[in-house]
């Protein structure tokens, strides 16, 4: 899996391609762990380029979730494809995590242009 | 259509172990969702036995793939410590902590779960899913 980390304003941005899985997840966790660390106001967690995820990606995302939460931060994900959005229904997720179909869309839900 | 993979209990092998189950499940019919599904209930139960029966540590993992007319089942075997997933209770949802999601999309996915209790050497665990909505209905084996 790769994880591109970039920054526009205020807003963190994780671009991430390829399968995430109980072997590739504990990077991910690792680099939104450091964000949660320093208390990240905006996170958003592309997916277009993820074609697989399993449970070890939800808990990751939902974990994420948790920590964001705690300090009033904001945690979307955007662009999920087909495959990913099944897990997310299987696990009855859609409608705990903030999702956006596009990533200018999630922009704007954070208060910012793509 | 039959094949058995040997594998070691590593989470560096399961995606090379996806892509040739991918083209196993293709040729047998699946189309591309349920083909993910299965892959996913698959991995899953991969996962629980290099965390819950080998607890991290490399061992032997067994994957038997047996494609028919009427159904696909996948067998895995491994040594490690008893770890019966049919007997994880199901978790309720949405699920607000991290973790605990694995069974229950063995279960939801697969249309049987057969736990082997006679398998003495580790675990044996069936995964069945049927081809058609009848055989899905009857439990047939």
């Amino acid at each position: 899996m790769k994880i591109q980390m970039t920054c526009q304003g205020d807003i963190h941005i994780l671009e991430l391609v390829g399968e995430l899985d109980y072997h590739s997840s504990p990077e991910l966790r690792e680099k939104l762990n450091e964000l949660s660390a320093k208390q990240a106001p905006k996170i958003l967690v592309n997916l277009k380029g993820v074609d697989y995820m399993d449970s070890s990606g939800i808990a990751t995302f939902v974990e994420a979730f948790q920590k964001t939460k705690r300090y009033q931060g904001r945690l979307i994900l955007a662009e999920l494809t087909d495959t990913v959005r099944g897990v997310f229904e299987i696990a009855k997720l859609e409608s705990i995590f903030e999702i956006s179909p596009t990533v200018d869309e999630a922009f704007t839900r954070l208060g910012a242009k793509a | 259509m039959q094949k058995r993979f040997e594998l070691v209990s590593k989470s560096e092998v399961l995606s090379p172990l996806r892509k040739e189950l991918r083209q196993l499940l293709g040729q047998g019919g699946w189309e591309k969702k349920s083909t993910e599904e299965i892959l996913l209930a698959i991995d899953e139960a991969l996962t629980n036995i290099i965390r819950h029966a080998y607890g991290g540590q490399p061992g032997a993992m067994v994957v038997l793939f047996d494609d028919g007319p009427e159904k696909t089942e996948i067998i895995l075997e491994d040594c490690g410590k008893k770890f019966d997933p049919t007997q994880v209770p199901p978790p309720e949802l949405p699920r607000h902590k991290p973790g605990g999601l694995g069974v229950h999309f063995i279960r939801t996915i697969m249309d049987r779960v057969v736990y082997d209790e006679a398998f003495k050497e580790g675990n044996r665990l069936h995964l069945i899913k049927f081809k058609s909505k009848k055989l899905k209905g009857e439990g047939a084996l």
